[in-house]
């Protein structure tokens, strides 16, 4: 009784599949027992092919069963049965599809491989100190990556599909006693519920993750090294790998995070108190420094220390812009040349960045176009963004909405600016964890790891913004 | 819990709203009325204004989650709890006008050298109206995160005030009446409670954390007798000429003003805390607006507030003399309903709600 027609099958998949140059069969003969195998030569090993499949056929003298074939000669970890609807997709996905004559069953053989970089340090996140490796593009190694750190039964990975057309592979990674449940099925069902046709890297589903997707500040955080997304997860998040993305998302998200870095746990935590306040005075610069600026320039001049009212009066005499343009020309220039910096090749890079900064800088300020002070407070906020270079693009923006606010209001325009962006972030709840935590609202027990950190000997709790389901990091057993 | 503040929050609201109106101007005018007395003046006020904590913690353990609408309407009639509720938005609106008044005026001087109206309207109405849309959470969480700011910065200036030469102020020179008059004359600026009823259903109540508001209140009223103190003990007989107390306690201070223009931190402060303060009144307002028509949009009600605020301001008050002299003259009975009426009713309505429990 013959059960397909595996000429016919061949000819329907190779129709389906578009006759792709990479496209390819083969078909097995053994008296009038048929097996045809259908794969995709890009994306399988066709070394292990010939010697997991075809050679064992070879040898196989017996006769043949679906049986037979799955469990004896087929030598591959992954074999299983499918429907025939999801040929199409096991074959996309880098499965050998076999068919025969002499069974209603289909087989899909996991021989996927492509080419893969080796875990590399990544260059967002260089650290003195601590593990270099970091996560790559293909979704195996980024589990290995965190499996190899949590060696426990209570880590859960869960998977789904994602994209229309690309059909990604998404993972959810929590640890099952500490992540809250709330927060994994809301996860969970946000993840389920993205329509999308192509999820080209983990950011595309970003901001179907957010709670405010239309808003400014990032809600979501991200990481590229394995020892940050596992220290995340032994903190009760849940983190989110996308294959073909080297950047797993986590959630819930603080904008403390940003603060915080995966040096500050390798160094003396003295040392970590200090550099976190220093990226905060960063933060504050790179925002305010430009409109506060602007607003005592304009409006309060009384206000400055005299020497340094003389040296700006001394400058600026005789420039061609007022205030408010001086500081929009000079912002431009440097956003400019930051944009042609990072697109141009890393020689040509370079070339630009000493045009831009010394040659059109100085002669700027020689030519009477731009004041010393306007570039010094420029430069120094546009070089204060990069003590936080996860929110680079919102600092930007920030700039330049201080900028109007300083240079039109004054010193009340950048308070009240200060005040309404405070308020707006008391808005946000990233999965029921305020954004702004743990200092508004104020939570105590997690103030040992904000700011000013704690010795790691004293953090020996959860942290509570992200309600855990248990408090104590080690739960001591009694041993009575 | 969701959409409730803590009681630490409710202690900063508290601690903010206190120093409303009474760090610039106050202590001159009363030191014109009374005297040094004024301080005997403002210790009477503040602990008549204190007895409303315990009816509010009373009111909350009786009335959980009821909004102070919902208890007045059930107790006193919906007419009458219109009525209160209207004396409140008016309350609230010429508050907002009063602070913003005076820190106008304060800013003209100090920072801006000109007039700017149209440049502090710009400013502050659209933060106030952000503010009373987003609700009271943002606002508490915000104020809780700014308030070591303003903290810092009103201790930093008694602090400096210190070190200038000081003289104990005279005490005792006014008469009984006349310090009691003062108590009524200067109740307006007083009544920062009603807010706190307002929002009575707002607050997450925890009856082992009530020390905490406690503690806040007790703290705002400590650092406002000291300021107004520090500022008689260094201004003396001339204290009614400085309109400007916290940023005047800065002044002349020769040590601590070579490093440059004290000033700016008490402008800073008081900028902080006088956003804050317009922002709970707007918010207030807007509350009770909703409440009296509970069918509107809270963008309406925010709308109607910067349409009075503007009417008010430009046409009927004008500048903040007559505001000022307003609150003094007529405005009066307003501070001692907020202060001393209106918590008597409440404190007869919890009894009530008491006794019908009991019989019950």
């Amino acid at each position: 009784m013959s059960y397909f027609n595996v000429e016919e099958k061949l000819e329907e998949y190779k129709e389906r599949l578009n006759d792709s140059v990479d496209y390819s069969n083969r078909i097995y003969e053994k008296g009038e027992q048929k097996i045809c195998m259908i794969f995709l030569k890009s994306i399988i090993d066709q070394e292990l092919l010939s010697n997991a499949i075809f050679l064992p056929l070879q040898t196989y003298e017996d006769d043949l069963s679906i049986d037979i074939l799955k469990n004896k000669i087929i030598k591959c970890s992954e074999v299983k049965d499918i429907e025939e609807d999801k040929v199409i997709n096991e074959i996309l996905n880098g499965r050998v599809v076999i068919f025969t004559n002499f069974s209603d069953k289909i087989i899909a053989v996991d021989l996927f491989k492509f080419p893969t970089r080796v875990p590399t340090e990544p260059p967002t996140s260089p650290v003195i100190q601590g593990p270099r490796e970091g996560f790559v593009e293909d979704l195996q190694t980024n589990i290995t990556l965190i499996r190899r750190r949590l060696k426990t039964d209570n880590l859960v990975i869960k998977s789904l599909e994602i994209g229309t057309e690309t059909k990604n592979k998404v993972i959810m990674c929590f640890l099952k006693d500490v992540a809250n449940d709330k927060l994994v099925k809301d996860v969970y069902k946000k993840l389920k519920n993205i329509k999308i046709n192509g999820v080209v890297d983990s950011y595309y589903i970003l901001s179907f993750l957010e709670e405010r997707p239309d808003s400014l500040f990032k809600q979501i955080g991200g990481a590229e090294k394995p020892d940050i997304v596992v220290s995340k997860i032994l903190e009760g998040k849940v983190a989110i790998i996308v294959d073909n993305s080297p950047i797993v998302l986590t959630v819930p998200f603080i904008i403390l995070e940003d603060l915080q870095n995966s040096n500050d746990y390798y160094t003396n935590h003295h040392y970590s108190s200090l550099v976190r306040i220093m990226r905060l005075m960063g933060l504050l610069i790179a925002i305010l420094s430009p409109g506060a600026y602007l607003a005592l320039q304009i409006y309060h001049y009384n206000i400055l220390p005299l020497n340094f009212l003389i040296t700006i009066a001394d400058t600026t005499l005789g420039l061609p812009f007022t205030p408010f343009l001086e500081i929009i020309f000079i912002f431009l220039l440097f956003q400019i040349l930051y944009e042609v910096s990072l697109r141009l090749p890393s020689y040509l890079g370079l070339a630009t960045s000493v045009v831009g900064a010394l040659i059109l800088g100085d002669t700027g300020i020689k030519a009477g176009l731009i004041s010393p002070p306007g570039v010094i407070i420029v430069a120094l906020s546009k070089i204060s963004l990069y003590t936080i270079p996860e929110q680079a693009s919102q600092i930007t923006v920030l700039q330049v909405i201080f900028i109007i606010l300083g240079g039109s209001l004054g010193v009340m325009g950048v308070v009240a600016g200060l005040i309404y962006m405070v308020n707006y972030l008391n808005k946000i709840d990233s999965y029921g964890t305020p954004y702004l935590a743990p200092y508004s609202p104020r939570i105590p027990s997690d103030l040992k790891d904000a700011l000013i950190t704690s010795a790691p000997t004293q953090m020996d709790k959860l942290p509570k913004s992200f309600s855990p389901k248990k408090s104590k990091k080690v739960e001591v057993k009694d041993e009575k | 819990m969701k959409n409730k503040i803590s009681m630490r929050q409710a202690g900063i609201i508290i601690l903010i709203l206190v120093f409303s109106n009474k760090i610039l101007l106050l202590p001159a005018l009363m030191f014109d009325f009374v005297k040094g007395d004024a301080v005997i003046s403002l210790i009477i006020m503040l602990a008549l204004e204190f007895i409303s904590l315990p009816i509010l913690l009373k009111l909350k353990s009786k009335f959980p989650e009821e909004h102070l609408f919902d208890i007045l309407q059930k107790y006193l009639s919906k007419a009458v709890a219109i009525i209160i509720y209207m004396v409140f938005l008016f309350y609230m609106m010429i508050k907002a006008i009063l602070t913003f008044s005076i820190v106008y005026v304060y800013f003209k001087e100090q920072i801006y050298q000109e007039e700017f109206v149209a440049i502090a309207l710009i400013t502050f109405l659209p933060i106030m109206n952000h503010a009373a849309i987003s609700g009271l959470k943002p606002i508490a969480r915000t104020m809780e995160l700014f308030s070591v700011v303003i903290l810092t910065g009103f201790l930093f200036c008694l602090g400096i005030a210190v070190y200038t030469p000081l003289s104990i102020p005279d005490f005792f020179v006014a008469s009984a009446g006349k310090i009691f008059s003062s108590v009524y004359k200067f109740a307006f600026p007083f009544g920062d409670f009603i807010f706190l009823f307002m929002i009575v259903d707002k607050i997450d109540y925890k009856k082992e954390q009530e020390k905490r508001l406690y503690f806040y209140t007790i703290l705002s009223f400590i650092l406002v007798i000291t300021l107004f103190t520090l500022f008689y003990a260094k201004y003396e007989l001339t204290s009614f000429m400085h309109n400007d107390a916290l940023a005047d306690l800065l002044a002349y201070s020769v040590r601590f003003n070579a490093i440059g223009r004290l000033d700016v931190i008490a402008i800073v402060t008081l900028l902080l805390s006088t956003i804050f303060q317009m922002e709970i009144f707007c918010y207030a307002f807007c509350d009770g607006v909703l409440k009296i028509f509970p069918l509107m949009d809270k963008w309406y009600a925010a709308l109607i507030f910067d349409l009075l605020f503007l009417l008010l301001y430009y046409l009927v008050i004008g500048n903040y003399e007559v505001i000022v002299d307003a609150t003094v003259k007529y405005f009066a009975p307003f501070g001692i309903f907020a202060n001393f009426v209106f918590p008597l009713i409440v404190w007869i309505i919890s009894r009530v709600k008491g006794r019908k429990n009991a019989t019950s």
